[in-house]
């Protein structure tokens, strides 16, 4: 019998005329791993907290919910909170106490265990996650990544049957979310969780999903075997949820007709072997990639691209717009420095991406160059003149959480602030809220838009006040792949056409190496690599997309996307 | 801090650092306040080699300077003069009651420095939050400051870049703006503590009676040690009473150097103070013997 069972389930919010989720219908069995996925705003969020009772919103709902064979709703609330475990996006607001310790037993006290049983508890858990050395550590000082680990930890104290996850990893960077993956594939295996996860994080989330539920506007679309809805959207010939797919899959649609199901590559390892069984030439060349000597000397895209960086980096060097010259920060006096003599230029119409693991100073970097942070060594130019104690006005910064920008209560008065901070004419924000398709906003709490919204309605702001350069700290943090892949267009169309400078820091490296005209890689408060983004991509082995993992050393020319496959690659023959 | 007064169950610090103070109070007499001042600041640079005392010296000096020096100017109660100052007699017994009223305040500030170290707000709570929902509140509350602390920050350094300055231009424009960032950091934290809330109700809270978890484990050598300083310091109050931890200054001055039974009271006393420096150097004297 199933675990969990949604039976023709409705809900409405109140004062909203579209249903949130319409006739949604499924099961859960015992021990299963299932990847909700979809745009954001298409009901995953509402679905997962009407399946926890203690958070279920309030609106019209209609139909049932079955678990473990009786109505959710006559659960025990001791037994629900117990049974049903949750963990939440944010890493941070979710924890409640002040220690470790104290976080992880909340749960286990709620539920008036008594000491002995929760030592018990303690010692099993913290063995499990390997959690000894922050026990004692307060939370505040945690990392997100250990924050969120944290945060599966305490809920998995309380032994819980199902796991619900609400976009776990979309504040964390690349490495954390790969440690909570494993963490949730152990528990899934090991313990025999069940799991229900909400998540963007495709490449991650689909190898490990028994089966994938997909939702739009409300509605179920598909559901099955991560294998069966790929073929079946492939063959369907529907794009909507392209952008929602392992990119290994993506590449072997571009290049197979008709889509043997048992054959679709998820993982970087299944592309692999299904692309050793190819013959790939270059298009334009008409050259087999077979030959070895190939590999070693740089093809014509590159090439061209190569050449192009190179007349970019002579006007740079001669004339940057923003120039960082051996910066040198700490946050406290006897900390190790987070910049390290830095010197970095950014040229006149430049996408910019510094890509980066944790904590290896790109945010204090944005910040530095946006005339925020004072270097204690090291002066920052901007446009020939020295940066003071005030930040310049034509640099726009675009802070990690986008609601931080806003101190008034509406997005119209936000507007005004910019519009009269620079005297910029009120034509020009019609223009922009046509250009960005925001005009309906403008009344709304800026607290009450979605993470894409917001973001849309600070870049407004932020252009309103027409600045030369462009600073983004982290812009697809919480974005959905279609969201994601809208705004990296938007970016390059408002560089193209308004010569804005762009400069972005970010983990994402599928985003940097679709929309940046140069990468620069942080190491330990230092620029320590920097090129065109394919060449410098192509040339990792692990900081590079999935594709580029999946083309590196495969005998294939390399390449970054699915797309830039299409455009290149000529399949001879299929091997088999 | 781990081992020394930490391996305790935190009822003995507490009751050590109770007692001190009120000891600190009752003593009236500059040798034993002195005394017991020497012993503490010893144990405070036990206890961090001083970091807490450095950060700290130059208030405890002011404040004790103060009274110092200003006892003996308003104080004209008694019959010793010393000499005149400003037409104004400066009387002895005045002085050793400005050296005492120093000495005591410099003791129960590094005595309360000291306090600080041992015993963490956890500890206290465990103390004192026998009703759990109080302790829930305290800690909370405890979690919410350095949170507030990081969104400030934040938004001041977005803000800062949008020209909306606290620490820039004139008076009334940086009110203003304050006055807004607070009422932003408002809307915000009551925003995120909702999510806090949802997580909170998720993990069962307000099912049913809480229970709380007991990090400590009250030992024998607990037991042993709570005794221990009960008795010295009944010892040490008995002497007290008998008059010996007092100078008195009236009507009679009393000599100021020990005699007779002080002696042995001064002994009790100092038993009582040394106690924690006692149990660290047996710490430190175990690790060295083990090696």
């Amino acid at each position: 019998m199933a675990l969990l069972e949604v039976k023709d389930l409705w809900f409405t919010y109140p004062e909203e005329k579209r249903p949130a989720l319409a006739d949604v219908s499924f099961a859960v069995d015992a021990g299963e791993f299932v990847a909700l996925c979809g745009p954001s705003g298409s009901g995953k969020s509402t679905l997962l907290r009407l399946l926890k009772p203690e958070i279920s919103p309030y609106g019209r709902r209609s139909g049932a919910i079955f678990y473990d064979g009786s109505p959710l709703a006559d659960i025990p609330p001791a037994r629900c909170a117990r049974d049903i475990g949750f963990v939440f996006q944010d890493p941070d607001n979710q924890i409640a106490m002040d220690r470790v310790l104290g976080e992880l037993v909340f749960g286990l006290e709620n539920l008036g265990m008594d000491t002995g049983m929760m030592r018990r508890r303690v010692a099993e858990i913290v063995h499990f996650f390997g959690l000894e050395p922050l026990l004692d550590r307060k939370t505040h000082e945690l990392s997100g990544g250990q924050k969120q680990m944290v945060n599966l930890a305490a809920v998995l104290m309380m032994e819980p049957r199902i796991l619900l996850l609400d976009e776990p990893t979309a504040q964390l960077d690349p490495v954390s979310a790969k440690d909570f993956f494993n963490m949730l594939r152990r528990m899934n295996e090991e313990l025999g969780i069940t799991v229900l996860i909400a998540e963007h994080r495709l490449e991650d989330v689909w190898p490990l999903a028994d089966r994938v539920i997909m939702l739009e506007d409300g509605r179920l679309r598909h559901v099955g075997k991560p294998r069966e809805v790929i073929g079946k959207l492939f063959t369907e010939g529907d794009e909507s949820f392209i952008d929602y797919l392992p990119r290994a899959s993506v590449l072997y649609h571009q290049f197979t007709v008709e889509a043997e199901r048992e054959r679709i590559p998820i993982t970087v390892k299944e592309a692999k072997r299904w692309l050793a069984g190819l013959t790939v030439v270059e298009k334009a060349e008409g050259r087999s990639i077979k030959d070895p000597r190939v590999n070693e000397c740089p093809d014509s895209e590159n090439a061209a691209s190569v050449g192009r960086f190179k007349a970019e980096a002579r006007r740079r060097r001669e004339a940057p717009v923003l120039e960082a010259r051996a910066v040198r920060f700490h946050y406290r006096k006897n900390d190790p420095p987070v910049l390290n003599h830095l010197s970095l230029k950014i040229g006149v119409g430049e996408r910019l991406a510094i890509v980066g693991g944790n904590g290896t100073g790109k945010s204090t970097l944005i910040k530095t160059l946006a005339g925020l942070l004072t270097p204690q060594s090291g002066t920052i130019w901007f446009k020939g003149k020295k940066v003071k104690s005030e930040p310049p006005e034509a640099i726009g910064y675009l802070p990690q959480n986008p609601k931080l920008f806003f101190m008034e209560e509406t997005v119209e008065a936000a507007y005004r602030h910019a519009l009269e901070r620079c005297g910029t004419s009120p034509a020009l924000l019609e223009d922009y809220l046509n250009f960005f398709d925001i005009g309906h906003l403008t009344a709304r709490h800026p607290y009450d838009l979605s993470d894409g919204e917001l973001q849309k309605v600070v870049l407004v702001c932020l252009l309103l006040e027409r600045p030369d350069v462009l600073l983004i700290d982290e812009p697809t943090k919480g974005l959905d792949p279609a969201v994601k892949k809208r705004f990296g267009k938007l970016l390059k169309t408002l560089n193209q056409e308004e010569g804005l400078t762009v400069v972005f820091v970010t983990h994402d490296i599928e985003f940097a190496a679709q929309v940046a005209t140069r990468c620069a890689m942080m190491f330990r408060g230092e620029i320590t690599a920097e090129g065109d983004p394919h060449a410098f991509f192509t040339g990792n082995a692990f900081y590079t997309t999935a594709v580029g993992r999946i083309t590196r050393g495969a005998g294939v020319p390399e390449v970054l996307t699915p797309e830039e496959a299409k455009k290149r690659w000529l399949v001879a023959k299929d091997g088999s | 801090m781990n081992g020394g007064m930490n391996t305790f169950h935190p009822a003995v610090p507490f009751f050590f650092y109770a007692g001190g103070a009120v000891l600190i109070m009752v003593a009236r007499h500059p040798v034993f306040l002195a005394a017991i001042l020497l012993v503490l600041i010893g144990h405070s640079l036990v206890l961090d080699c001083g970091r807490t005392l450095r950060r700290w010296w130059g208030a405890i000096v002011l404040m004790s300077g103060f009274f110092l020096v200003i006892t003996p100017l308003v104080n004209r109660r008694g019959t010793h003069i010393l000499f005149y100052f400003n037409g104004r007699p400066v009387l002895e017994e005045a002085v050793y009651q400005g050296v005492m009223t120093a000495l005591s305040l410099a003791a129960l500030l590094v005595l309360f420095l000291n306090y600080n170290q041992v015993i963490t707000p956890e500890k206290f709570l465990f103390l004192f939050g026998k009703l759990p929902q109080w302790a829930l509140v305290a800690t909370l509350a405890v979690r919410f400051v350095p949170e507030l602390q990081r969104r400030l920050g934040d938004i001041q350094t977005v803000q800062r870049a949008r020209g909306l300055s606290v620490t820039a231009g004139p008076l009334q424009a940086r009110l203003k703006n304050g006055l807004a960032l607070v009422q932003m950091l408002l809307t915000l934290s009551l925003e995120e503590a909702l999510q806090t809330a949802d997580s909170m109700k998720a993990r069962g809270y307000g099912t049913g009676k809480r229970s709380q978890y007991n990090p400590y484990r009250f030992r024998p050598a607990d037991r042993l040690a709570l005794l221990f300083l009960a008795a010295v310091f009944g010892l040490a109050l008995f002497g007290w009473r008998l008059g010996d931890l007092v100078l008195t200054l009236r009507p009679v001055l009393e000599p100021v150097f020990l005699h007779g039974r002080e002696w042995f009271y001064l002994f009790v006393v100092g038993i009582y103070y040394v106690f924690p420096l006692f149990i660290e150097g047996r710490e430190a004297w175990r690790w060295r013997s083990w090696k």
